[in-house]
């Protein structure tokens, strides 16, 4: 991670295009809209997920807080479930763990994916080969599949769940460090690090990712957002994430009959707090896109 | 000649890579938790006959000889015979087949009909209302998560307003089905003279179809604005409007065109999985399809149903990626060379 942290300007320092014409001074300094209210969003749910470490109105597991199915009202915001669970409490805890789970993922991934594309693409030949034709193969399953595959066959747990969608969003993020380091391995930077005497790993790691950088982090976002529905996928359906965890796709699934009988305030809150963090991550990754590609800045 | 060729590679190319989602899937599966041959032994079956369940199913070889057996078989055409179902896995498909394909097809048809006119609208009224409004729409649809916007529609417009079948799948619970002639079942009942029945599936298939197509309507909006905005920013659209062109001859006939390209790849996409069946979408509204026949597979530890779905999806994406990468060939002469 270090290795990216390094240099995270250089998107920005990208000069406008020539001839692009002059561009309207409001939207200058603060990045666009959408990176903006993307970035509120995320602030509001790492605050939830904080504060839930410490405060939630109730217990979340505790079992009759309130009566059994009743409303939202001024007690339970968000009403109550089948056992008498606060909603608005599970909701909230809920938080931690989807979110967790998105950051762990999508950390592993992008690590894990800038090796193995820079090594694809630096070194090319064999490992090149035999790395892209495994990808060609795991990107012709069903994505959603694979992972519950996957993790019906490693087991459940959460450090299983976040593996297993690391590995089945790795492939992007491989296929983009390669197309960036081959496209730079022979930019005079590269060249003169060469001269210099560096060896070929120190020129791949040291030199052409950190320059690569941009496209790999404004796919983070995109990634991130992915890596929330599919976790809420998979605790719908009941793979992966423990039973009685709070977690918002399970949260979603043993609410799933009260949309017929009545009680639709079960299902209806976790899922609009997983709609609310895969728009903020949505948002975020088309800001930084704006942000790395000046074309596309308006 | 040249194109022959690169044709010609391409779906050659087709071969190793289907052969690579046979071996995975195989290998996965079997290491999938739990014991199929569990589900048909008696509580108190001896040794011996949990042996002969086990070699009835073809368990007792060795990795390397079920895997041969399985090529073997699948050479043959032959998908093995489904543990829960106990029917070929082949025939099991193909009946659910109908049901997922017509739901796709139309989901489809909702999402491109939606997605491209609103994409275009988005990058022509850039950076007004209608464009915030519609990308507002648009990471809305992609961050919905595809269950919980089923149930909140059923919720809506059959519980509530009561306007529409609730999930009960393609038709009324004790309905019987048309004569079977394509398995689709508008076809179907219109083959069979009951227009009645031709009612119920289509209104039966409205939210499903809904679902599915604001899951597609969103990337497509997405990738059709951003395409178009380049496309209006070129120097050819800039030369059109400089020697008078019209601004609908520019949209339609200049910018349009050049923007189809990454819409048809998108369009793949969205085809290959609606078509493999939305599983989760399909779970939801109890829609008797593939992606169903898959997640039962998945929680019985089903291998062959498990293979055979997976062949199925692979393969189809396979396909229409050749034919997205063939279609590029005609629509995009720089491809050719």
């Amino acid at each position: 991670m270090t290795l990216l942290d390094k240099q995270p300007s250089t998107v920005e320092a990208a000069p406008a295009p020539v001839g692009a014409g002059p561009r309207p001074a409001r939207r200058r300094g603060g990045g666009s809209l959408s990176l903006r209210v993307g970035l509120a969003l995320l602030g509001l749910y790492l605050l939830a997920a904080a504060a839930s470490a410490v405060w939630t109105p109730y217990d979340p597991r505790e079992v009759g807080a309130g009566e059994p199915y009743s409303p939202p009202d001024g007690s339970h915001w968000f009403g109550t479930d089948r056992l008498g669970t606060d909603v608005f409490s599970q909701v909230l805890a809920a938080t931690r763990l989807d979110l967790g789970i998105t950051v762990a993922a999508v950390a592993l991934a992008l690590t894990v994916g800038a090796f193995l594309g820079t090594v694809a693409g630096y070194y090319r030949g064999v490992a090149d080969g035999v790395i892209m034709r495994t990808l060609e193969v795991l990107q012709a399953f069903p994505t959603l599949l694979l992972a519950m595959l996957i993790v019906q066959a490693v087991g459940p747990g959460t450090w299983n769940v976040i593996a297993v969608l690391a590995f089945v969003g790795l492939p992007e993020y491989l296929r983009l460090a390669r197309a960036e380091i081959l496209s730079k391995r022979g930019w005079q930077f590269a060249e003169a690090a060469r001269l210099a005497g560096c060896r070929p790993w120190r020129v791949a790691f040291g030199h052409l990712l950190p320059n690569s950088t941009g496209p790999l982090l404004a796919y983070t976002s995109i990634n991130a957002a992915w890596v929330v529905l599919v976790t809420s996928s998979l605790g719908f359906l009941g793979v992966g994430i423990r039973p009685g965890e709070p977690e918002w796709g399970s949260m979603i699934s043993r609410g799933q009959s009260g949309i017929t009988s009545g009680e639709w305030w079960i299902s209806l809150f976790p899922g609009l707090a997983v709609l609310g963090l895969a728009a903020a991550f949505y948002l975020l990754g088309d800001g930084l896109n704006d942000a790395a590609d000046p074309r596309r800045r308006r | 000649m040249r194109v022959a060729r690169t044709v010609l590679v391409r779906v050659a190319w087709v071969v190793p890579v289907a052969l690579g989602v046979v071996t995975v899937t195989f290998f996965v599966s079997r290491v999938l938790s739990g014991d199929p041959s569990e589900l048909f032994m008696p509580s108190d079956a001896d040794q011996r006959l949990r042996d002969q369940i086990r070699a009835s199913m073809g368990l007792d070889d060795s990795l390397p000889v079920q895997y041969w057996t399985f090529l073997v078989d699948l050479a043959h055409g032959d998908l093995g015979t489904s543990f829960t179902t106990g029917q070929p896995v082949t025939t099991d498909l193909a009946g659910r087949l109908p049901a997922t394909l017509e739901l796709g097809l139309v989901g489809v048809l909702i999402g491109l009909a939606a997605g491209i006119p609103l994409g275009v609208l988005a990058a022509i009224r850039r950076d007004r209302w209608t464009d915030f409004l519609i990308r507002g729409v648009t990471v809305g649809g992609m961050a919905l998560p595809s269950f919980w916007l089923g149930l909140i529609l059923i919720l809506v417009f059959s519980v509530t307003l009561d306007l529409l079948p609730g999930p009960v799948g393609r038709l009324p619970i004790g309905t019987p089905e048309p004569d079977r002639v394509t398995g689709f079942l508008l076809v179907d009942s219109l083959l069979a003279g009951e227009p009645g029945l031709f009612g119920q599936a289509c209104l039966h298939l409205v939210l499903p179809a809904v679902t599915l197509g604001v899951l597609i309507l969103a990337p497509v909006a997405r990738v059709t604005r951003t395409a178009m905005v380049e496309a209006l920013q070129s120097d050819y659209v800039r030369t059109a409007v400089a020697m008078g062109a019209g601004p609908a001859r520019v949209w339609f006939r200049y910018a349009l065109r050049n923007a189809l390209l990454p819409v048809v790849t998108t369009s793949g996409g969205v085809i290959g999985f609606a078509f493999s069946g939305a599983v989760l979408i399909e779970a939801v509204f109890g829609w008797p399809g593939v992606g169903q026949y898959a997640l039962e597979a998945i929680s019985r530890a089903d291998y062959p149903a498990l293979q055979g779905f997976v062949m199925y999806a692979a393969l189809l994406y396979v396909l229409v990626y050749l034919a997205v990468d063939l279609l590029y060939l005609v629509v995009d002469p720089r491809t050719r060379s």
